[in-house]
């Protein structure tokens, strides 16, 4: 979406109300060095913005003048930061702010200080519940958006409500079900599920390993759920060879699944498509074995051999380097 | 093309990230290196197009950098540095006059004259001057208010440690980064300064290995306002994924804090984990070993320098693709003598990533026929991703590290002037210039004349740069370093 166009507004430099104020050229007494060709409605904002900032003028006029500013480059943190100044300062509506910061926030989604803007209005509104939803709408426009998640997660954490956190599970549920790649929907995963604080006992863990095992069933080349699975495991200090009989599942090649066998639900088996040998299982295993000792090290070895050869070639120094430190680490 | 790389599997599922992998690998595979001609870094182009940027402007599509400007000087005059190009006298003095007008009359500097200072603005300001300052006059580090930039610092700090990154402005590990190189440059280091900093960029490590932006202090919003916020305890929530750009600034930190921490202290970040979590962001042979950013993310130019440059910094942690490491252990024990020798003796290195393949990367999609580099193709180029792709080609075709010997030679050298805080100064100053090239062992793909110069790895300056500015604000002379010969 384009800014607004405002080719049609009066210029400040034009305006009645504007005249008392003597604009600022952004460099005065020099020749400067890769300077910007700015269009004349971005210089005369500006030159006005500047001169606000030298008188230190905190009025409603400014709020007019920021957001034309914002409009035109959003990623002017002054302009943003004066403006909070100047909302506080002026006692205005922040509700009326957080309005006019939604429509922002759609159109400029990708820079730091909308989000950043909502954060502060949000501290002093202390009405998190409808920015659930709100995210969520921005969330299906671009469904990896850092800035977005990192805000959602500071309003979790920030707040922390029961009324808030219910609504984080069926989210990640419905975002991997769209997509199971979505790394960011598998990171939100655990912050609700393992950063929250206390609520991760038993039964969590045995519900978060049946439920990222079935979506290694379905995708078993999708790092992001051997991530999360190791991310449940290091998180609980759980041994790799809990795990070990799920992982052999998937270092077979597709051929020796033909068999139909009993269905094992802790055990998901690959899906029909999956193309086998998955190098994260290959991984994984080989970190099951070398955990086991001098036992398994020639079994590891093994199997970093055939990533650095043939399934995962690309970081062959690693897995070489894996055998190097495990080999030398190993006694006699 | 007689090979053609497999594609990344889909596993009979495709999902949307799925989809736009495999139209990335589409375009990236006509891209492949070919066997016949080696791939030609198109120096004249890129300082053709730098040159225009930086003496007749940037195009009004750079207005959304308005408030970066700094940002656009650095990664210009950077490129010419590790391009191996001067600059005239004349553009210099006129590049310091422009940074000097950006300087706050209340410490740091901002995007732009008359903008608010910034911590990312102060650090692309103060490397500016690195590379086209001096001392005196109008030569740009005299004029920096070393004592302002310090005071605003502190007000910029947190109760967890961090920094928000201006007044009223976020927290997140790209600030306290850019904080600590400028405080390191600077000497403007000190105990208060840094205190419960590294436990912030601990703090800030995911399950992934990577980093996160930033972390969250403590939950729910404080009941009483007037009661002073406790902190959680380890592990305090990560706001966002783990992220190549985030972890290179969270990892140059932790290498910047770790000389300070007490002695005994048992805080550490997860190497192994984050080894592993780099690697796995190199792409496969099919996206032509570029790096990308998050896991299931596109590769990107940018990150050739953001992932590919932390393999250095973990030479730091003394992780290292190195073969021979029992060997130079076995000369350490109990000999300063040996230290000389031990790293002259490396006679065999190696990277933990695919130096090769990341040089084709940048070299064969990197690059816009018309000069500059990019994210990939068929992308613009611009002033961001040239620097970020030259300063990966930088650290794939050169192992970089902190020598013993040189760290010894910097100790020794050490004039003590019984300042306040002399031995952190001290460790600052010898923390900062023990890196060096290693000899004999740099990998240039294609002609010889690809080859770019090394960079520090905490700061993405030159050595040269680097010692300039140190030894004008510590006031040391750097002893000159001569490289013994391999055995």
């Amino acid at each position: 979406m384009a800014p607004v166009d405002i080719a049609d507004s009066v210029p400040y430099s034009e305006r009645p109300e504007w005249s008392d104020l003597t604009p600022v050229a952004q460099y005065e007494n020099i020749q400067p060095l890769a300077p910007i060709f700015y269009n004349p409605d971005y210089k005369d904002a500006t030159d006005y913005f500047r001169g606000v900032v030298k008188t230190g003028e905190l009025s409603p006029r400014v709020l007019d003048l920021t957001e034309t500013i914002i409009r035109l480059n959003p990623a002017h943190y002054s302009a943003w930061q004066y403006r909070y100044q100047t909302l506080i300062a002026t006692k205005s509506s922040l509700a009326d702010e957080l309005i006019l910061t939604n429509e922002l926030t759609r159109i400029y989604l990708k820079t730091y200080q909308v989000w950043h803007h909502r954060r502060l209005l949000l501290t002093l509104l202390n009405d998190p519940l409808p920015e659930l939803p709100f995210i969520e709408e921005i969330l299906k426009v671009d469904v990896k958006n850092y800035h977005t998640w990192s805000y959602r997660q500071w309003l979790l954490a920030h707040y922390n409500r029961e009324d808030m956190w219910v609504q984080e599970l069926p989210l990640v549920e419905r975002l991997l079900e769209e997509d199971v790649r979505n790394n960011s929907a598998w990171h939100h995963r655990f912050f609700v599920v393992f950063e929250r604080g206390g609520a991760d006992g038993e039964d969590t863990v045995r519900q978060e390993l049946a439920f990222v095992k079935e979506k290694i069933a379905l995708a078993p080349n999708n790092l992001s759920a051997w991530n999360y699975l190791r991310g449940i495991l290091d998180h609980k200090h759980l041994p790799y060879s809990t795990q070990a009989d799920f992982t052999k599942l998937y270092v077979v090649s597709s051929i020796a699944l033909n068999e139909e066998s009993v269905v094992d639900l802790e055990n998901p088996r690959p899906s029909k498509g999956a193309q086998l040998p998955s190098a994260a299982a290959i991984e994984f295993l080989a970190d099951v074995y070398e955990a086991e000792g001098e036992s398994g090290l020639s079994k590891a070895v093994e199997l970093w051999r055939s990533l650095a050869d043939e399934h995962d070639t690309i970081r062959k120094k690693y897995w070489e380097y894996r055998i190097r430190e495990a080999t030398v680490a190993a006694p006699d | 093309m007689s090979w053609l790389p497999r594609s990344t599997p889909i596993d009979g599922y495709p999902t949307k990230t799925s989809d736009l992998q495999s139209e990335t690998e589409d375009v990236l595979v006509s891209h492949l290196p070919r066997e016949d001609t080696p791939p030609v870094l198109n120096k004249n182009p890129h300082l053709q197009f730098l040159v225009r940027n930086l003496v007749q402007g940037f195009p009004a599509r750079y207005t959304s950098q308005d408030a970066s400007q700094p940002w656009l000087m650095f990664w210009t005059l950077q490129c010419f540095s590790t391009m191996q190009v001067g600059i005239d006298p004349n553009n210099k003095q006129r590049a310091i006059d422009t940074i000097l007008s950006w300087q706050h009359p209340d410490g740091g500097f901002g995007g732009g004259p008359g903008q608010a200072a910034h911590l990312l603005a102060t650090y692309a300001s103060v490397c500016s001057l690195a590379i086209v300052g001096r001392p005196g006059p109008k030569g740009g580090w005299d004029q920096i208010d070393r004592e302002k930039i310090y005071k605003w610092y502190m007000s910029l700090k947190q109760p967890d440690g961090s920094f928000i990154v201006s007044t009223v402005g976020e927290v997140d590990v790209r600030g306290i980064y850019c904080l600590l190189v400028v405080a390191y440059l600077l000497d403007i280091v000190t105990p208060e300064l840094i205190a419960g900093t590294a436990e912030f960029i601990v703090s800030c490590q995911t399950y992934e290995g990577g980093f996160a932006s930033a972390s969250h202090p403590y939950f729910a919003a404080q009941p009483d306002e007037d009661a002073s916020p406790h902190c959680l305890p380890f592990p305090r929530p990560n706001l966002g994924e783990a992220h190549g750009g985030y972890a290179f600034c969270a990892l140059a930190s932790w290498v910047l804090l770790k000389p300070f921490l007490p002695e005994g202290s048992s805080l550490n970040i997860n190497g192994k984990r984050l080894l592993r979590w780099l690697v796995y962001m190199q792409g496969s042979e099919i996206e032509l070993g570029g790096f990308k950013g998050r896991t299931n993310k596109l590769v990107d130019g940018c990150y050739s320098w953001w992932v590919g440059g932390e393999f250095a910094l973990l030479e730091a942690l003394g992780i290292t693709g190195h073969h021979d490491r029992s060997e130079s252990d076995a000369h350490t024990d109990g000999n300063d003598e040996a230290w000389a020798d031990v790293d002259a003796f490396k006679h065999f290195t190696d990277s933990l990533f695919n130096r090769k393949a990341l040089q084709e990367y940048i070299l064969c999609a990197g690059q816009h026929p018309a000069g500059g580099l990019r994210d990939k193709p068929p992308k613009n180029p611009d002033a961001y991703h040239t620097l970020y792709c030259i300063a990966g080609l930088s650290a794939a075709q050169h192992r970089v590290f902190p020598s013993q010997a040189r760290r010894r030679q910097l100790e020794e050298a050490w004039a003590s002037d019984g300042e306040l805080n002399d031995r952190l100064r001290k460790t600052a100053f010898v923390e900062a210039l023990s890196w060096l090239e290693e000899e004999g062992t740099s990998k240039v793909i294609g002609p010889s004349s690809n080859r770019v110069n090394a960079t520090q790895p905490l700061f993405n300056l030159t050595a040269t740069h680097t010692e300039g500015i140190m030894s004008h604000f510590y006031h040391q002379t750097v002893p000159r370093w001569i490289p013994t010969k391999a055995p």
